[in-house]
């Protein structure tokens, strides 16, 4: 195509046509030119090059114009560099010769001098010039020299003296030849980098001690040596704990390095403690591991928020060779929480040692947990979604959901740790058992060594050592020692009780009948502790599972008193002559036993009503275990409960096996009453009732009919015996096929499987007796089994043909 | 600067050196100096559908960092040389993200490594002063694209040509295959349609 087709080219009239088209051709050849200049990368003046094009100039310029404008930006460029400060270095400062300048910090210059006396370089640092007229920034300056002076460390760099009052304010330290740590960093192992920053963790903490708070640490800020020491250099910000900080730091003032700033940092006026510096720390290994800081923002504004609310990209993620463990150390230095990070530098510091040293460090960041339960209730919403969709089951979803539910508590940080044995776990907790099953020798034995107050305090003192030592670990963060510790206590605690009310004889009254106590009955060799002594230990020791329950937030306390208390329950029943009843008439035991199965019940579902599900789940399979108790222990040997059955219905002629059946409708009814709960554990326990029932039927009618062919085999002539023993050898298979196509509902598999089973024993009864010696039924099962496996096959064109016939009959 | 002779630290030359030494400070203002312009390049270097699943953003993002990786590579001929080296990095970057996206939106992350609208969850740039938000901030890049779309193919093809990719007439006309003078009537024709679509958004 050529130039002269080119759409819409606005046509001048034909006399000024030609005139027209050369100013054309001249305009376009100055445009090129310039064009070619630009892209040659002059600067060309607009102005100066119309000029050079004589007449064109009204037509040329507003086109040049529009070129130039094309590409310009409308922000403004500011990152033209810096101008130095043009200062002239001073020839000398406190005697020493400036040799140059080595670098910039925060407020000032850092120069390298030569002290020719002790000949030997230093480094001084000289406040810039802008800031010397500022007296609060000169109060600061001579802050850190005199920050810096206080104290000697050889991971900090030393400063030798202070500038005099006549020359320009700086002071002379020591000279470090090194390199930043992120530069050094780069050529180092992951073992000498963790070392290094254990190094730089100490030495942080050694400023902790010295009650001074760095609050600008950063990688530029410590350099290390070729012998891999690292120094702490630059206090612009050390703050003295104590002093009044206002003065030099007037409120709203942010100062520091903002990609290393802590959360607290971001929050002008708020308080700085060593946790600042744990911040720090962990961003500098963080950058250190991975090659960037944590947090980065666009704008401060952006980098401050991202410290204060983002979670840092997992080190791992961006660099799959850093170890599970080092990152544990990094993010849990970069916790939002100052009470969620190490305590201290030294701790850091520890746990650095630790890896080093190739034992499991005790980092649990809470990171994780974040991570997980943000995902996961992202997986929830789908999971939802395909439930509603019908990709999963009902089951399925339940379960899913369970799982995911128990992987965001938190707890579960140490329960994870429990279920992974390891020679220092095992150790704990068989340490834990041992601690226990000797302190309960104390309460069961006479010792007469260890008798009256030496006892109770030995045992009182362990417990209470248990206790202290259990609650710091936790606070300290090993949660999972803290427990293991806590759970030790939680058995010692009614075992301390015990020996006590043994020492001093409190509730050792015996009960009304002697035969009645537990330990006595076991065995003679036993110390005298009596049903009561062991009822008060429990009842005074449940509210301390309360306490550590609301302390730690851990459920396994909730755990503890929930057995405990069932515990309690039992031993109730043993000061109410349990031990009796079992010789004499079972069944009563087994009626009080309903009661504690309701409060269970009722426990179980007010804890879970009020939103702690974590609680609630260990009370509900006790209060299950209860029920199931009760009413197999009633319908087996409660003597009421038979007499009421042989009196009411004596076709029954007293056979407990009725009594299960019925048990069997009790657990349906409770199942029912279960489901109409909306809360998810009280379902479960629905279920569980559920899943005895088809077990209770089957086994009943079996016995049940196995004693009808026995009374008519004694009888062979009495018609009636004959008619009942058969109604049962037909009700088993029945009974049994009922709950194989049962099962499809609830998707009950133990129907289905229980039913089977007992279909197959009703089978072969049937064989025993109304088919004997006939090869007709084995036949007959045969034809029928292919031809129910066949229907199935075929399952959906019988279900349309036998709709067709239905409508044509209607 | 009226004809004055250019400060040699900041020609792209300078720059170019200063960067090869090891001044990232070089590179963050070689990434300003250029961004503007190779935004719009790349723009209409992506194909539609491409452009509805990638942001520009990204591709430049991607672009400076295989140009900071690159450097040493780069032999600085003549004036331009840097813009046309970036442009061509800029073609195999849109190529790769393409065959990305033709595999599978998976792909496409493996490449888009920083953090962006598009990938919200990528890292974010290592470089503090590169993050490219040029097309996300309102900096007027959008509205010349409006105009650049208005215009004729042909008048398109001659700005983005002489302006954008910084080519002189003379490099245009043995790519386009047509002579100087054609080319430079061409370029004064699509300035003037330029000017005229200005003109009636005012």
């Amino acid at each position: 195509m050529s130039v002269e087709e080119s759409p819409r080219n606005p046509q001048n009239p034909l006399p000024r046509a030609e005139e027209s088209a050369e100013r054309e051709r001249a305009v376009a050849e100055a445009l090129a030119e310039y064009v070619d200049r630009v892209s040659r990368e002059e600067t060309v003046d607009i102005e100066a090059f119309c000029k050079t094009c004589p007449g064109l100039e009204s037509e040329l310029r507003p086109l040049l114009e529009s070129l130039n404008e094309m590409d310009e930006a409308p922000f403004s460029e500011s990152s033209a560099p810096k101008s130095k400060e043009g200062e002239q270095l001073p020839e000398r400062l406190s005697g020493h010769k400036i040799l140059g300048e080595i670098g910039a910090g925060g407020m000032g210059r850092v120069l390298l001098g030569y002290d020719e006396r002790l000949n030997r370089k230093v480094a001084i640092k000289l406040l810039g010039g802008r800031y010397r007229a500022e007296e609060s920034v000169k109060t600061r300056f001579m802050h850190e020299a005199r920050a810096l002076a206080q104290i000697s460390h050889p991971n900090i760099v030393h400063i030798f003296s202070l500038g005099s009052q006549e020359e320009l304010p700086h002071f002379v330290m020591e000279f470090v030849d090194g390199v930043s740590l992120v530069e050094a960093g780069r050529a180092l192992t992951l073992r000498q980098k963790a070392d290094l920053m254990r190094k730089v963790a100490l030495a942080v903490d050694f400023l902790h001690e010295h009650q001074i708070v760095h609050r600008d640490l950063k990688p530029t800020n410590i350099l290390v040596s070729a012998d891999l020491q690292p120094k702490i250099l630059d206090f612009g910000l050390a703050q003295h704990l104590g002093s009044d900080t206002r003065r030099v730091t007037r409120s709203g003032e942010i100062m520091g390095t903002p990609d290393y700033f802590s959360p607290e940092h971001t929050v002008p006026g708020s308080q700085f403690d060593p946790r600042s510096d744990v911040f720090s720390l962990g961003t500098i290994v963080y950058e250190l591991l991975t090659g960037s800081p944590p947090f980065h923002g666009e704008t401060l504004g952006e980098q401050m928020r991202r410290i204060r609310e983002q979670d840092p990209t997992l080190p791992r993620r961006r660099n799959p060779e850093i170890p599970g463990d080092l990152q544990d150390v990094c993010l849990k230095a970069l916790e939002k929480k100052p009470e969620n990070r190490y305590a201290s530098a030294r701790e850091m510091a520890d746990d650095l040692e630790r890896f080093l040293a190739g034992e499991k460090v005790h980092a649990v960041p809470t990171a994780y947990s974040n991570l997980m339960s943000g995902k996961i209730e992202q997986h929830l919403r789908e999971l939802e979604g395909w439930r509603e969709e019908e990709i999963v089951s009902e089951h399925e979803y339940e379960a899913l959901r369970k799982g995911y539910g128990r992987l965001v508590e938190r707890e579960d940080a140490w329960i994870l740790n429990a279920r992974r044995l390891s020679l220092p776990q095992v150790s704990l907790y068989l340490g834990a058992w041992i601690l226990t099953v000797g302190a309960a020798l104390l309460f069961l034995f006479q010792f007469v060594d260890l008798s009256g107050t030496l006892g109770v305090i030995v045992v009182a003192g362990v417990a209470a050592l248990l206790a202290d030592r259990g609650l710091r670990l936790w606070r300290s963060g090993q949660l999972r020692v803290g427990i293991a510790y806590l759970l030790a206590f939680c058995l010692l605690l009614p075992i301390a009780l015990l020996v006590a009310f043994g020492a001093y004889h409190l509730f050792a009254k015996a009960a009304a009948n002697p035969d009645w106590e537990l330990l006595g009955r076991i065995s003679k060799t036993f110390k005298q502790t009596t049903n009561a002594q062991v009822w008060w230990a429990v009842v005074l020791s449940l509210p301390a599972y309360v306490w550590l329950r609301r302390f730690t937030k851990s459920s396994v306390f909730s755990l503890v008193f929930a057995v405990m208390a069932a515990w309690l329950w039992v031993v109730t029943l043993m000061r109410m002559g349990l031990l009796e009843w079992i010789d004499t008439d079972p069944g009563k035991f087994y009626f009080r036993l309903i009661p504690a199965a309701l409060l269970f019940f009722a426990t179980a579902f007010a804890v879970e009503r009020r939103h702690f599900p974590n609680d609630s789940r260990y009370f509900y399979p006790i209060a299950v275990v209860f029920t199931f108790a009760a009413l197999s222990g009633l319908a087996g040997t409660h003597k009421p409960y038979q007499e009421w059955l042989t009196a009411r219905l004596p076709w029954t002629r007293g056979q407990i096996e009725y009594l299960f059946i019925i048990n069997a409708g009790i657990y349906l009814l409770l199942e029912v009453i279960c489901e109409r709960f909306p809360v998810s554990q009280m379902r479960s326990a629905g279920k569980a009732f559920r899943f005895a029932i088809p077990g209770h039927v089957l086994t009943s009618l079996f016995f049940l009919g196995l004693a009808a062919t026995e009374r008519w085999e004694d009888q062979l002539n009495n018609l009636l015996m004959q008619r009942e023993a058969r109604v049962f050898e037909m009700l088993l298979p029945a009974a049994a096929l009922v709950f194989v196509y049962g099962s499809i509902r609830k998707q009950m598999k133990n129907y289905f499987v229980v039913g089977m089973i007992f279909l197959a024993i009703g089978l072969v009864r049937l064989q025993q007796d109304i088919f004997k010696q006939r090869s007709r039924w084995p036949i007959l099962l045969l034809i029928l089994g292919s031809l129910l496996m066949v229907s199935a096959t075929r399952y959906s064109a019988i279900k349309m043909a036998l709709a067709r016939v239905v409508r044509r009959g209607g | 600067m009226p004809g004055g002779k250019m400060d040699s630290a900041t020609s792209t030359f300078g720059l170019v050196e200063r960067f090869k030494k090891g001044e990232t400070e070089a590179f963050s203002l070689i990434f300003r100096k250029y961004r503007r312009r190779l935004a719009v390049l790349v723009h209409y270097k992506m194909s539609p559908e491409l452009r509805g699943t990638i942001e520009v953003d990204d591709i430049l993002q991607e672009v400076f960092l295989a140009a900071a990786q690159d450097i040493s590579n780069f032999t600085y001929q003549s004036p331009g040389s840097l813009m046309a080296w970036l442009s061509r990095i800029s073609d195999h970057v849109i190529v790769d993200a393409a065959r990305y996206q033709n595999r599978g939106k998976r792909h496409a992350e493996e490449m888009l490594r920083f953090r962006s609208a598009s990938n919200p969850a990528g890292p974010d740039p290592v470089d503090p002063e590169t993050p490219s938000r040029v097309f996300a901030r309102k900096e007027g890049v959008q509205i010349l694209l409006k105009k650049l779309d208005d215009l004729p193919a042909e008048y398109r093809e001659m700005l983005l040509l002489a302006k954008f990719e910084g080519l002189t007439t003379k490099e245009i006309s043995e790519r386009v295959g047509r002579s100087r003078e054609s080319v430079a009537l061409t370029l004064h024709r699509a300035l003037k349609r330029f000017r005229e679509l200005e003109a009636a958004a005012r």
